[in-house]
């Protein structure tokens, strides 16, 4: 066949399910996250507290334990809905920590190397490059948050003399609503702010700032303007509260008792909006050049 | 026979180019304060050093400023300087800028240009940690002054008596030389640590957590910590709360003169070690 018989023709071959193309960017997000030793190191770290609260739930519930360490006492560790809360605010703080460090891995060499339009080039939209990049941080961070705490509670189901799963359903519910909602937002703001800096350094300490300096402005106003919705702001404190509540703990932590649940949703959802919008402006099939 | 020696130590100093050193960093100073401060780039620097001015700003035109809300002001400028600058604003300042002048040439792939150069290493470390000062200084001593004269404007006379014929310009001052020493502090660290770690974020965090539990540590330890020093300097203690009790450094009381001295030896000496490593600097780009 002469060459310029050789017209563009539409592949015509069987194409993927556009769910598995998704699969490919997770397969390749989690092995670049996980390529890193300081990776590793990191998830071991966020193990620590746990083996700590599994040897404590162990003495909770081990009669010999609890005869020679606590002298018989339960008062003084008893698995209940407050453990629960502060299993959860450790795994979850250390989840923070984890973003910081995964996510500008999973973007920002995207965006130096100049490869999104390259990428965006393949049948992969751009809602599903970043579905893809969420979901392989989603999968960590669950393997830091939600899944040990689960465990934990199964084991506490386990060890527990008297029925008590059943009687503590709440706690479960809410752990893995909390968590989920904590992991949703860590990750939703750690791509949307690592897409914005071309440098992974500066990304790792902007998500750390983006947490804490807020909380200090949101201090600030509620000082000066002599106001409560200052905490609005208050990252920490917002979600400590909306984790109380989930876990029906009340006199955990009085700061922020006074937002209503609509202000927090609202705050949150907004914050989220303008992750998304972030991500929109920034992930597109372009290069700068500049000089 | 010692006399002899420094002498001559002393004599071999003088014979150094101080002048040519001396032109040479002002060069390179100037490029990195106009890079620091005037580039888009810089503009979240403004934004941490400048919202709580622009807070206040909206206080000065909403609320009322009767004469009993004079203290409660006066707390609530300590706190911010206590809560917010040192332990937020000047530190991710800082933390952005100085960790920028030599790592950020390293993964702008632009250092060796710098490197190649007939400057001294030492010369240029140290002017660009003198740009990177300035550039610190200047944003987060002007948003202190700014807040200042706007916590106080409202008052009237009230503010004006306050300020002048009592304690307040004494707290400015102190205040202002709070900032410039949590600039040179933060400063020296973040440099120093962005020659040691490709990326110095997560030692950086490590330094932020350190701050927090310093109280907790022998007083040996507390010495080695930037916040330590600047909270004896502080005019008025204002205890933390809640979840800035963390944050709150507890020492036991050092004199104004000490602490200042304490901090600057803690410059000299990070900004010496780092004279030292950048003497030994090796680019890898391929790594970066």
């Amino acid at each position: 066949m002469s060459v310029y018989k050789h017209e563009y023709r539409a592949y015509e071959g069987r194409l993927t399910p556009a769910w598995s193309r998704i699969a490919v960017l997770v397969r390749y997000g989690m092995a670049e996250a996980w390529s890193s030793r300081i990776t590793i190191g990191l998830l071991t770290l966020s193990m620590l507290p746990i083996v700590v609260y599994l040897v404590l739930i162990f003495l909770a519930n081990n009669p010999i334990a609890r005869a020679v360490i606590m002298r018989g006492s339960s008062a003084i560790l008893s698995i209940n809905a407050t453990f629960f809360l502060r299993v959860l605010i450790s795994q979850c703080w250390l989840a923070l920590v984890l973003t910081a460090w995964i996510a500008p891995r999973l973007v920002s060499y995207d965006l130096a190397d100049n490869a999104l339009p390259i990428l965006l080039s393949h049948p992969v939209s751009r809602v599903g490059y970043v579905v893809g990049k969420f979901i392989a941080l989603v999968s960590y961070l669950s393997l830091a948050t939600w899944i040990p705490c689960l465990l934990l509670y199964a084991y506490q189901g386990y060890a527990s003399a008297a029925p008590w799963m059943g009687a503590n359903l709440r706690i479960a519910i809410g752990v893995l609503i909390g968590c989920g909602l904590w992991i949703t937002l860590l990750s939703i703001l750690g791509l949307a702010l690592s897409s914005w800096v071309k440098w992974r350094m500066m990304a790792t300490g902007i998500i750390f700032a983006a947490v804490f300096v807020p909380a200090g402005i949101g201090g600030i106003i509620g000082a000066i303007l002599r106001t409560k919705w200052g905490l609005l702001l208050n990252l920490p404190v917002m979600m400590t509260q909306i984790w109380q509540r989930l876990l029906g703990v009340s006199a955990f932590n009085r700061i922020g008792a006074g937002l209503p649940n609509v202000a927090m949703a609202g705050a949150l959802l907004l914050l989220g909006l303008v992750c998304v919008f972030m991500l929109n402006a920034r992930i597109r099939a372009r290069e700068v050049v500049r000089g | 026979m010692s006399s002899k020696k420094s002498v001559g130590f002393l004599a071999s100093i003088l014979e150094q180019p101080w002048g040519l050193w001396t032109l040479q960093a002002r060069r390179l100073a100037r490029i990195e304060v106009r890079r620091n401060m005037l580039s888009w780039k810089a503009t979240w620097i403004y934004f941490l050093a400048f919202i709580p001015t622009c807070i206040i700003f909206i206080h000065l035109l909403v609320d009322r400023h009767t004469t009993t809300a004079l203290t409660e002001d006066t707390n609530v400028l300590a706190g911010i300087m206590q809560f917010y600058y040192i332990r937020l604003g000047v530190f991710f300042g800082c933390l952005g800028i100085f960790s920028r002048l030599i790592r950020g040439e390293m993964v702008e792939r632009s250092l060796h240009f710098y490197l190649l150069a007939p400057v001294r290493r030492e010369v240029l470390l140290l002017a660009k940690f003198i740009a990177g000062s300035i550039s610190a200084i200047a944003l987060f001593a002007a948003a202190v002054l700014a807040d200042f004269v706007l916590m106080y404007v409202g008052f009237g006379p009230a503010g004006q008596e306050y300020i002048f014929h009592g304690p307040g310009l004494g707290q400015l001052e102190a205040y202002l030389g709070i900032m410039v020493l949590a600039c040179l502090g933060y400063g020296a660290v973040f440099l120093l640590l962005s020659m040691m770690f490709k990326n110095p974020m997560p030692a950086a965090m490590l330094v932020m957590g350190w701050e927090a539990i310093n109280p907790v540590m022998p007083s040996l330890l507390q010495k080695i910590s930037v916040a330590s020093y600047l909270r004896h300097l502080m005019p008025i203690t204002i205890p933390g709360d809640g979840i800035f009790a963390l944050l709150t450094v507890q020492t036991e009381p050092v004199s104004a003169g000490v602490a200042v001295l304490g901090l600057l030896l803690l410059v000299g000496v990070v900004l010496a070690y780092s004279c030292v490593r950048i003497r030994r600097l090796e680019i890898r780009y391929t790594t970066e």
